[in-house]
């Protein structure tokens, strides 16, 4: 076996797997950059896949062939069942034991290959304003893996330093918003310096270059731009002029830039990640002080032991019964004082909580009641929760409980640690024994895991899934037996083995664990090695007594630290979150004057049922356009009906008349006024909409039938709900309008659908926004739905989202969507005889079986 | 939490646990002789002579040794028994599940099914070495230490052992207060929670309805009173947190005067008493370190406590007869397949004074229903939503037991059969058809696994499954997705026709969705219930005409009592309920939305 010098020895010592690859096929994709394609039937049981995945290969060093060097590679292809990979190379003058390695390899050699370490990158939930990536041709595999990784509609810069004119050719993945730059390499900072002066608020960095350039990038990234560290993904992938030439291996360098004069002209941007000390910014003071008082208290109770070490000396010293008084006394004032001073602490930030946690929640619903409608909509009622109960508890613990906990888990161990030392370095020193061997062991457990942590996590997620449709499942299950439950068994019979096999290896190491840090250890520790120093006279037995007292449960609390300070990153996340909802861009009303007059308000007072849209354009995310350059007029009275195929726009049009999102271009106005310049209250007198998704507030029938219209007299509310087709339902009711909503008067789908319509009759708005799903949600009462719905559009300007056609082949106007533009609009006659788009939907639309009915005939002919 | 422990421990491993206890006991033992050895080690560390230390320390490092040994060995059986109960529980729970009552699946008893199932099992690997052990050596550490005691100093002995009840019950107490604080917190929190996610969820109807105001001060007040209470929880709080601590500085301090007061009378020397305080700090260790496990000690009672819940959980009640439901067929009923074709295997079903309720407590669903489905008939049931349809339809499934009545297939009793032949007795499609994640073929073929390749496409053409399958990548070897949800509603809707109708059973049961729109679906079930040739009794629910004009009979059902009962065309020409249904169906099928509105509009205008 070659030499593998310390790393090598490292490695093995922690239980590395080496499995062995074998060359299929090398390609050459540019003149100084090469594939090799290789298989590995083992390699993949240990890998992690993912973008910028990589493994660790032994390359002989091209001098001494005895010797080997590892070099780690990003995996460029691969295919886990097949055992297959490649990696790409960069060769260069004079050669590495990779790059020569590369350059001579041909089908069928082999090389030792390893996984360890290794880190996926992965896009988070909350999409970053956009990714810059830095790097240059030996990160180009790993940022190909990103580039495919990234979402379309995210934006992506990427620098590239070009340390060789071949570097060009290699070639990149495509990512339709990627702008790439390639830096000629005059210096360590000249890649750092041509990244571009702007506002980075938000956005993302992933960095893998050179390891001089790397520092430079470092410092310009958080001293000019201020990037916080979260944000941030660096790595040098290899160092210039070092061992042989250029050598292309992974090393990790988590060193801090140091801290660079600062840039005056680049603009600092703001990030969501920070928004978390945001929110908290107001409690810092508190917090500080709560800290130290902790620190305080902390101390105090350690000192009853510093005061038994004083007992001690002075039963030595055969003091009298009144210095042991003293002592006890002392000892009861400050177990005392200790106690009495957590307590008020404990109090007091609980005070303090209380207050801050309930001013938040005003905060949060004052904020979220002038949010886009459609920020809920987006989200639903899950992540809401999330918000408004789960991150308002966690911000709860971090302000009451995480703080002081983690100033009690450091205070603790360090001032035992300076005691012990001061008193005696060399017992202390040796005290640290076991605790290295705990934290070795574990490292080496952790290692070992490799994968399998995630793995659990993801298995555990998993399990989850499977079992609740295990649970779903059960009357199938029940009915068709067999192998639809046997597959749940075999699933969790994986999971156990799964869990056994991962742990059952390391009985051994946790019990070493366990075992080497239990007091009963430290106190052999200390009792051996006092025996020594007493008998051999070098040490004064009373310091041993500070040992005794305090040495035995060293080990515990300075391991306690990590646990300690793992509740202040919870509760961190948590606040950033609740910050990022209170930073939502929230509906704004502007003054009318600042809009342009619309040509409508120079008309003498228009209807206040006209709707126009005025070449609106709506896009979620910038340059990644929903809805395209619509105008559209309608008439006071009409009805229109929008139609296209899902995602075609026609849902998000109609949304934004109801104002749930801002257009962000154009306008939307009702009667002359644009949204925008009328004030929530206003502007729903004069929008009313009756969505699929009927949302009933817990109170009586009449409540909400009255929502709007909480005055509304008795006999108006009836004759809604008459017009409405719910009357009859309502009366049949325990109690009549006045039953309150909940489990015990459980409305069907169209019921509730009908008490939305009769809502909606009641606001009485001018104009209305339909979603014509709500007639076959529920076919019990479909017709009832649909008579409902046909009142309510009665003497309205009417918008309706269309989804089956023969419902709206009367309307006055259809208008067909297309990749949020209009492509064609008509009554239904019209875009039959166009023979455009429309007809091929009327054409493809899955015809509902002609009504045949022996004594009901349908009433034939539209009265128009 | 002891009961569930060795509830679920399986039998063979009791020996393992007795093993596991008694060299607890010993370890105890090893380690409170330790700390005993201590005395007369620092005596004479102290004393005149310190090397007389040697053969005292010789007998810790002997104990300590010993104790290690024997640790090892406790946490391998412990690791043992940890994966034998992770093994066994998991087991005991998924087979108890597949036999609980259906009634009993309420949102709150399913959500404590699955994490009884799917969160369980790190906690169970490690209940036995991280917290049994430590939580036995903790409580029994101080009493060994305390017996110790007692040839060195006798009324030190007596504190000590005094001590442990009181310091335990400071532990417990403090826990139990902390609960208790910790659930009127959550009690006041979450009502305010569900006033804020109601005000989050309703956003657009009280914003639509300008209530945002009025509701905003609404949860206000909900603001001010969860303010109020929150006060009020602390004063709870601080109590349980600061009484551990508070009774174990007591104890430090009463034992350690104790000791000088001895010193100062001259009972014991001092060399003696200095190594007494060493020993107290030794005794009070455990404590601390019981402390450090109430939040495992909280977990683990949880998870219990959730696995018991679905092992107590009501199953299913079953008889003794494992086939033959019709008495002119002696087979099995899983051997009907092979007879099939044979006109006389389609049974005749009675439901005899049938009531249902979902619990004791709750109202009845259906009541005194006495219904007859003859043998080969196929009868739509209609009625409005709640009127109990479905519920006939599981009492028939077996999936339901009737709270009183009987269900009769053949005249044989659905009591009376066993579950596995209960269920080989109908294909059911459901209204919300469930799929698992599996191929096309895994779902089809989940009803008769050993179906001809012959009868699949049959099935597959009967349930309009070929469109599907020539669309879709892959055909057959598709996969569905988790619940099905690669595929759209009506897709899913198709696939469970054909593996309802691949089931080689004498009833087919249909639950027809309501919010299907496709006509492909709606053919599927019209062909499910007349062009498969396999001798039936069928029964649907049907929503829609075309599933309803394939019925020899139709019932129309409403609170749970049948209201019209016939065919078709007499229920039309009486002209009640199901008439008026079958009008407004019609109607609603030629629906236009500009139409009504354009007619009215104009003779309002």
């Amino acid at each position: 076996m070659a030499k593998r010098g310390f790393n090598g020895a490292i490695m093995s010592a922690f239980g590395l797997r080496d499995h062995e690859a074998e060359v299929i096929e090398v390609e050459r994709l540019a003149p100084k950059f090469i594939r090799v394609r290789m298989t590995s039937p083992t390699v993949f049981t240990d890998a992690e896949l993912g973008p910028t995945a990589w493994l660790r290969f032994w390359f002989p060093d091209p001098a001494d062939p005895d010797f080997e060097h590892q070099r780690g590679y990003t995996i460029t292809e691969a295919d886990p069942d097949a055992g297959t990979f490649a990696v790409d190379f960069v060769l260069h003058e004079p050669a590495g034991p990779a790059s020569a390695w590369a350059e001579s390899v041909s089908a069928g050699d082999r090389v030792e290959v390893a996984s360890m370490g290794s880190t996926v990158f992965t896009v988070p939930d909350e999409l970053p304003a956009g990714y810059l990536l830095i790097g240059d041709s030996a990160s180009i595999p790993a940022i190909n893996s990103i580039l495919e990784a990234v979402p379309a509609e995210v934006p992506v810069e990427v620098y590239l330093e070009e340390h060789e004119a071949t570097d060009r050719l290699i070639p990149l993945a495509d990512h339709p918003r990627a702008a790439v730059r390639w830096v000629p390499r005059r210096g360590e900072s000249s890649l750092a310096a041509d990244i571009e002066s702007r506002d980075w608020s938000d956005w993302r960095v992933w960095t893998a270059p050179e390891s001089g350039s790397l520092k430079a990038i470092r410092a310009r990234l958080k001293d000019d731009f201020g990037f916080p560290k979260s944000e941030i993904t660096a790595r040098a992938y290899w160092y210039e002029g070092r061992a042989f030439g250029k050598m292309r291996g992974e090393k990790k360098d988590d060193t801090p830039a140091e801290a660079a004069e600062q840039t005056p002209a680049a603009p600092k941007g703001s990030w969501r990640a920070n928004a978390g000390g945001r929110l908290i910014a107001p409690l810092k003071a508190t917090l500080w002080i709560a800290g130290i008082l902790q620190a305080i208290v902390t101390l105090v109770e350690l000192a009853p032991y510093v005061l038994l070490v004083e007992l001690s000396r002075q039963l030595l010293t055969g003091a009298g019964s009144a210095t042991l008084w003293a002592t006890g006394i002392w000892a009861v004032v400050l177990m005392g004082s200790g106690v009495v001073l957590s307590a008020a602490l404990l109090f007091w930030l609980h005070l303090v909580d209380a207050r801050f946690e309930r001013d938040l929640r005003r905060r949060l619903l004052t904020t979220m009641a002038r949010l886009p409608l459609g920020w809920f909509v987006d989200r639903g009622s899950g992540r809401i929760k999330q918000l408004v109960q789960d991150d308002t508890l966690a911000l709860h613990y971090l302000v009451t409980h995480a703080v002081s906990d983690a100033v009690q888990a450091v205070v603790a161990p360090v001032a035992v640690l300076v005691y012990l030392f001061i008193v005696d370095w060399r017992i202390a020193l040796a005290l640290l024994v076991p605790v290295l061997v705990y934290v070795v062991t574990m490292y080496i457990m952790l290692i070992q895991s490799g994968t399998k942590p995630k793995q659990a996590l993801t298995w555990a997620e998993q399990m989850n899934v499977e079992a609740g449709s295990y649970l779903a499942g059960q009357p199938v299950i029940r009915v068709f037996g067999g192998a639809a439950a046997s597959r749940f068994r075999s699933r969790l019979d994986e999971y156990v083995r799964f869990l056994t096999d991962w742990q059952r290896p390391f009985t051994t190491f946790k019990t070493v664990m366990d075992l080497v840090n239990r007091p009963a250890t430290y106190l052999l520790i200390i009792a051996a090695l006092g025996t020594w120093l007493t008998v051999s006279g070098s040490i004064d037995p009373i310091d041993l007594l500070p040992f005794l007292f305090l040495g035995t449960t060293f080990g515990a609390r300075l391991l306690g630290i990590g646990y300690g300070l793992s509740g202040l990153s919870t509760g961190l996340l948590a606040a950033r979150r609740i910050q990022n909802t209170l930073d939502e861009e929230e509906l704004e009303v502007v003054h009318p004057h600042e809009k342009d007059t619309p040509a409508s308000a120079r008309e003498a007072s228009p209807a206040p049922g006209l709707v126009e849209f005025d070449d609106v354009g709506f896009a979620y995310r910038v340059g990644v356009p929903v809805i395209d350059g619509v105008s559209l007029r309608l008439e006071p009275g009409t009805v229109t009906a929008l139609v296209g195929p899902s995602g075609s726009g026609k849902s998000t049009l109609a949304a934004l008349l109801a104002r749930f999102h801002d257009v962000t271009e154009g306008a939307v106005r009702i009667g002359g006024r644009d949204l925008r310049t009328l004030p929530g209250d206003e502007l729903y007198t004069r929008v009313g909409f009756v969505f699929q998704d009927i949302q009933l507030v817990h109170g009586t029938v009449a409540e909400n039938i009255a929502l709007a219209v909480p005055e509304a007299s008795e006999d108006a509310i009836i004759a809604a709900a008459r017009q409405a087709q719910i009357h009859d339902r309502i009366l049949r009711l325990p109690d009549g309008y006045d039953t309150v909503i909940g489990a015990e008067a459980a409305l069907s789908g169209g019921e509730r659908q009908r008490l939305a319509i009769a809502r909606a009759i009641l606001a009485d708005t001018p104009v209305l926004v339909l979603d014509e799903a709500t007639a076959f949600a529920d076919p019990e009462s479909e017709h009832l739905v649909q008579q409902a719905l046909g009142r309510l559009a009665v003497g309205r300007t009417v918008l309706v989202i269309a989804h089956r056609l023969h419902t709206i082949t009367d309307v006055d106007r259809i208008v067909v969507l297309d990749h949020g533009r209009v492509a064609e609009s008509g009554t239904h006659t019209d875009l039959i005889a166009a023979d455009g788009r429309y007809r091929k939907l009327w054409d493809a639309r899955e015809t509902t079986p002609a009504p045949t009915s022996a004594t009901a005939p349908r009433t034939q002919g539209a009265a128009r | 939490m002891i009961r569930t422990f060795f509830a679920i421990l399986p039998a063979e491993r009791h020996r393992g646990m007795y093993l596991h206890l008694t060299l607890t006991l010993i370890s105890v033992i090893l380690r409170a002789l330790g700390t005993v050895a201590l005395v007369p080690l620092i005596g004479a560390l102290f004393g005149p002579n310190p090397a007389d230390a040697w053969p005292w320390l010789g007998l810790l490092a002997a104990a300590t040794a010993a104790g290690w040994a024997i640790d090892a060995v406790i946490s391998r059986i412990g690791m043992d028994l940890g994966f034998a109960l992770l093994d066994s529980t998991q087991h005991a729970v998924t087979d108890r599940l597949s036999r609980i009552r259906l009634s009993w699946f309420t949102p709150a008893n399913t959500a404590t099914a699955r994490q009884a199932i799917a969160a369980t099992g790190p906690d169970l690997v490690g209940i036995v070495v991280y917290l049994l052990t430590p939580l036995l050596s903790g409580v029994l550490l101080p009493i060994a230490i305390a017996i110790a005691l007692i040839p060195i100093s006798g009324p030190l002995a007596l504190a000590a052992l005094i001590g442990v009840p009181i310091l335990l019950a400071a532990f417990v107490g403090g826990a139990r207060i902390g609960r208790r604080a910790d659930r009127v917190a959550a009690e006041t929190n979450s009502a305010l929670t569900e006033r804020v996610v109601e005000f989050a969820r309703t956003q657009q109807a009280l914003r639509a309805s300008r209530r945002t105001e009025t509701e905003r001060s609404l949860v206000g007040t909900a603001l001010s009173r969860q303010h109020g209470a929150a006060i009020r929880v602390l004063l709870l709080q601080i109590p349980g947190q600061v009484l551990f601590g508070l009774a174990s500085q007591l104890a430090l301090l009463v034992l350690a005067g104790t000791t000088a007061y001895l010193t100062v009378t001259g009972t014991v020397s001092v060399p003696e008493a200095i190594a007494l305080i060493v020993v107290i700090i030794r005794y009070l260790e455990p404590f601390t370190s019981l402390a450090g496990l109430s939040a495992a000690i909280e977990s683990t009672t949880g998870v219990l406590r959730n696995i018991r819940t679905v092992l107590d959980a009501p199953t299913v009640g079953a008889g003794s007869i494992v086939g033959a439901v019709t008495p002119t067929e002696t087979s099995p009923a899983r051997d009907r397949s092979q007879t099939q074709g044979s006109a006389a295997s389609a049974p005749g079903i009675t439901l005899a004074e049938v009531a249902f309720r979902y619990a004791p407590d709750s109202p009845e669903v259906v009541a005194g229903l006495d219904l007859e489905f003859a043998p080969g008939t196929t009868t739509a049931i209609v009625g409005p939503s709640g009127s109990g349809k479905s519920t006939i339809l599981s009492l028939i499934a077996g999936l339901q037991e009737p709270s009183t009545g009987r269900v009769l297939v053949d005249g044989v009793d659905l009591a009376d059969l066993d579950v596995t032949a209960r269920h080989a007795l109908a294909g059911v499609v459901f209204q919300h058809p469930y799929l698992f994640d599996g191929s096309l073929r895994d779902n089809v073929l989940t009803g008769h696994p050993d179906a001809t390749e012959q009868r699949i496409d049959e099935v597959a053409r009967l349930a309009r499954l070929d469109e599907l399958l020539d669309r879709i990548p892959g055909g057959w070897d598709a996969e569905v997705g988790e619940g099905g949800t690669a595929l759209s509603g009506g897709e899913r809707q198709r696939v469970s026709i054909a593996r309802a109708l691949l089931k080689p059973a004498p009833i087919l049961l249909v639950d027809e969705a309501t919010s299907a729109l496709d006509t492909e679906n709606e053919a599927a079930i019209v062909a499910a219930l007349t062009a498969d040739p396999t001798p039936r009794t069928r029964i649907v629910i049907a929503h829609r005409l075309g599933s309803i004009r394939t019925a020899d009979r139709v019932i129309f059902l409403d609170d749970g009592r049948v209201v019209e009962d016939g065919t078709v065309d007499e229920l039309l020409t009486a002209g009640g309920r199901f008439a008026r249904f079958w009008h407004d169906q019609d109607a609603a099928a030629g629906w236009t939305l500009g139409r009504t509105s354009q007619t009215l509009g104009r003779t309002r205008q």
